[in-house]
């Protein structure tokens, strides 16, 4: 009885177990898994972060030149690091161990996604359209100038065996 | 015959930290039946699995299955994906794979500590325990990056290796957490207000607990061995690291709180023996091949015996996926033993139980 | 893993014949879809030291009624009735509603046809 009362009385001169949260600082480790990076200069664009991406949040758009660019949802992403482990190019896709800030709603973070993926998957289709289109004239130019080629060489030989 | 009442507890209760629903006929304050419901969070993870995502990203699926034991659901998924590809995982990735099991181990089994020390009236128990739980989380946070979704096992191996500073401080730490460990245990074996509440409440006898096929604390409490640590091999050497078998023989409510505490002495050894003897080989078996055939794993989970069964069938995607968690074969033993309780100490009873319903309903 | 292939007539006395409360420990019902065929499992495992699970195994059609296990393994029934919801087949005495709602979508583990 008399040990838990001194203890009690004891306790009110203890410091608190909690932290104050926004003014101390609470544990983190080093190698927090925290928001994921991007370095465009060093990226080859293989897209294999994109396939093995478990919930969808890197998605790449593609534009008619070409060009691709990078899309990341920091509110869909679950910091698992499996882009980081596909990448095969070091230092192109990292994770920091910086934590994710707070979506706003001004950001439209689930529907503005959702929009923004399926975009990024049709540009990618027209884009490859294009390409085999491209490729289909190019392949359909080619098969005329090479018949062209041709028609001109026989009559070349014909104009040839004339001559003889 | 005494008039008989039907009253019912949840889905929505303040003691309860899931929804989960008891319907209890009483004649005055006895219980003499039990219904149980537990189906109110059912996801359809298991369809999710089978169907959206590809073999390698079901791990990250599974360990959303249930927050407590997100590691156990990683590992015995990757150890069933490993089987249909079949490849066998380094030594290291096991060692690890048990220190992260084990770890979590101790913060489950304080979570489920407190909350039945706060559903017997214990506030202030409550509060200490959960204040000893943090270091738990703070190393799990450490070891993994992340506090609750460890995202640890991967199928061939594990995502991350062990730092040396961080080996070094789960050393610390633990040997800080003993004497703490012992002052718990000194409270909930013989602090006289819990014992009124927690001794002889929600008793189950052996024989109860092998006809209903209990898993976990709660068949070991009652002094039916079961333990997946003690009856599998070759997947993680449970036996190589130290594991002992915990047994009571009262099977209350009081027992299941002693055969936690002592686990977690076991658990501390076994974490300072995988720490020592970590073997020296790669992190992860590299493998292009898809899953075929089909395979069943068991693991013991904080809560029992955590069953998966996957089918393959040569492409990216699994032909099915059944997971079977430990509250799943508890329910039915979960029903039986309030009878002849008072509704009284039906909270306490329920949190000994440690239910996971998210994982019972996927 | 031990497969064992039963029949439905055969299912109760084989699982009568191989079950022993003391050393063996119900686990699981499961179902897969083979084909138009649905084939059902029962996981059983040992309690004894590095053990081997067994699973009785039978192929039905989707409309046949699959005898109860419920009286030689008691704990069944939460496996019989999670199955019963989620794969939409027959079982004894056992009765839909445990899993899902009444006016939901039955049997969404079921491949769509």
């Amino acid at each position: 009885m008399m040990k838990t009362f001194f203890k009690t009385i004891g306790n009110v001169f203890k410091k608190p177990v909690t932290t104050k949260y926004p003014f101390e600082k609470t544990f983190i480790p080093e190698d927090y898994r925290g928001l994921i990076g991007f370095d465009e200069n060093l990226c080859i664009w293989c897209r294999r972060c994109e396939m093995v991406c478990p919930p969808g949040a890197i998605v790449f758009s593609q534009d008619m030149e070409g060009k691709q660019t990078y899309h990341f949802n920091r509110a869909v992403c679950i910091y698992c690091g499996e882009c980081v482990r596909a990448c095969p190019k070091e230092g192109a896709i990292f994770q920091t161990a910086e934590p994710a800030p707070c979506a706003l709603k001004t950001e439209n973070i689930n529907n503005g996604w959702n929009k923004l993926y399926a975009e990024a998957l049709q540009s990618r289709e027209a884009y490859a359209a294009e390409k085999k289109k491209k490729a289909a004239e190019k392949a359909a130019a080619d098969k005329l100038a090479a018949a062209k080629k041709e028609e001109e060489n026989k009559s070349a030989t014909d104009n040839q065996t004339g001559a003889v | 015959m005494a008039k008989q009442y039907e009253i019912p507890i949840g889905a929505q209760h303040i003691s309860l930290l899931e929804p989960l629903h008891f319907k209890f006929t009483t004649e005055n304050e006895k219980i003499v039946k039990t219904d149980a419901n537990v189906y109110y969070v059912h996801r359809g993870i298991e369809q999710a699995c089978c169907s959206k995502f590809k073999f390698r990203q079901v791990s990250f699926v599974v360990g959303r299955v249930c927050g407590l034991c997100s590691i156990s659901h990683t590992t015995a998924y990757s150890q069933v994906a490993e089987k249909l590809v079949k490849i066998e995982v380094p030594k290291r990735a096991k060692y690890l794979r048990m220190l992260v099991i084990e770890l979590d181990r101790i913060h489950s089994h304080l979570l489920c500590l407190s909350h039945v020390a706060e559903n017997s009236g214990f506030e202030a128990l409550f509060m200490k325990t959960m204040q000893y739980r943090e270091f738990s989380m703070e190393l799990l946070e450490a070891v993994c990056g992340n506090r609750i979704q460890y995202d640890f096992s991967i199928v061939g191996g594990v995502a991350r290796d062990l730092k040396p500073q961080v080996a070094q401080s789960i050393i610390e730490r633990l040997k800080k957490f003993v004497p703490q460990l012992d002052e718990l245990m000194d409270i909930y074996k013989n602090n006289w207000t819990l014992s009124l509440k927690n001794k002889g409440a929600g008793a189950i006898t052996k024989e109860d607990a092998m006809r209903l096929n209990v898993v976990g604390p709660f068949a070991r409490a009652a002094g039916l061995a079961v333990d997946v640590r003690n009856e599998t091999e070759d997947l993680l050497p449970w036996k190589e690291v130290g594991y002992e078998m915990i047994t009571e023989t009262s099977g209350d409510v009081y027992a299941r709180n002693i055969v936690r505490l002592r686990e977690l002495y076991v658990s501390i050894r076994i974490i300072e023996n995988i720490i020592n003897g970590l073997p020296e080989t790669p992190l992860i078996t590299e493998t292009k091949a898809f899953p075929d055939g089909e395979a069943t794993v068991r693991l013991e989970a904080p809560r029992g015996e955590l069953f998966y069964y996957a089918k393959g069938n040569k492409t990216q995607v699994l032909e099915r996926l059944k997971i079977k968690a430990p509250t799943f074969s508890n329910v039915a033993a979960m029903a039986e033993a309030f009878t002849g309780n008072e509704y009284g100490s039906v909270p306490a009873i329920i949190a000994s139980y440690d239910p996971c319903l998210s994982c019972t309903a996927r | 893993m031990k497969k064992i292939e039963t029949t439905l007539t055969s299912l109760k006395s084989d699982i009568a014949a191989f079950y022993k409360q003391e050393l063996h420990h119900f686990m699981v019902m499961n179902a897969v879809e083979v084909a138009d065929k649905i084939e059902v499992q029962w996981f059983f495992s040992d309690y004894a030291y590095l053990c081997e699970t067994t699973c009785f195994f039978t192929l039905i059609d989707p409309a046949e009624k699959i005898p109860s296990i419920k009286d030689i393994v008691v704990s069944a029934w939460v496996a019989e009735a999670e199955l019963v919801d989620l794969m939409n087949i027959n079982i004894e005495n056992t009765a839909k509603g445990f899993v899902l709602e009444p006016d939901f979508e039955s049997g969404p583990l079921r491949k769509k046809k």
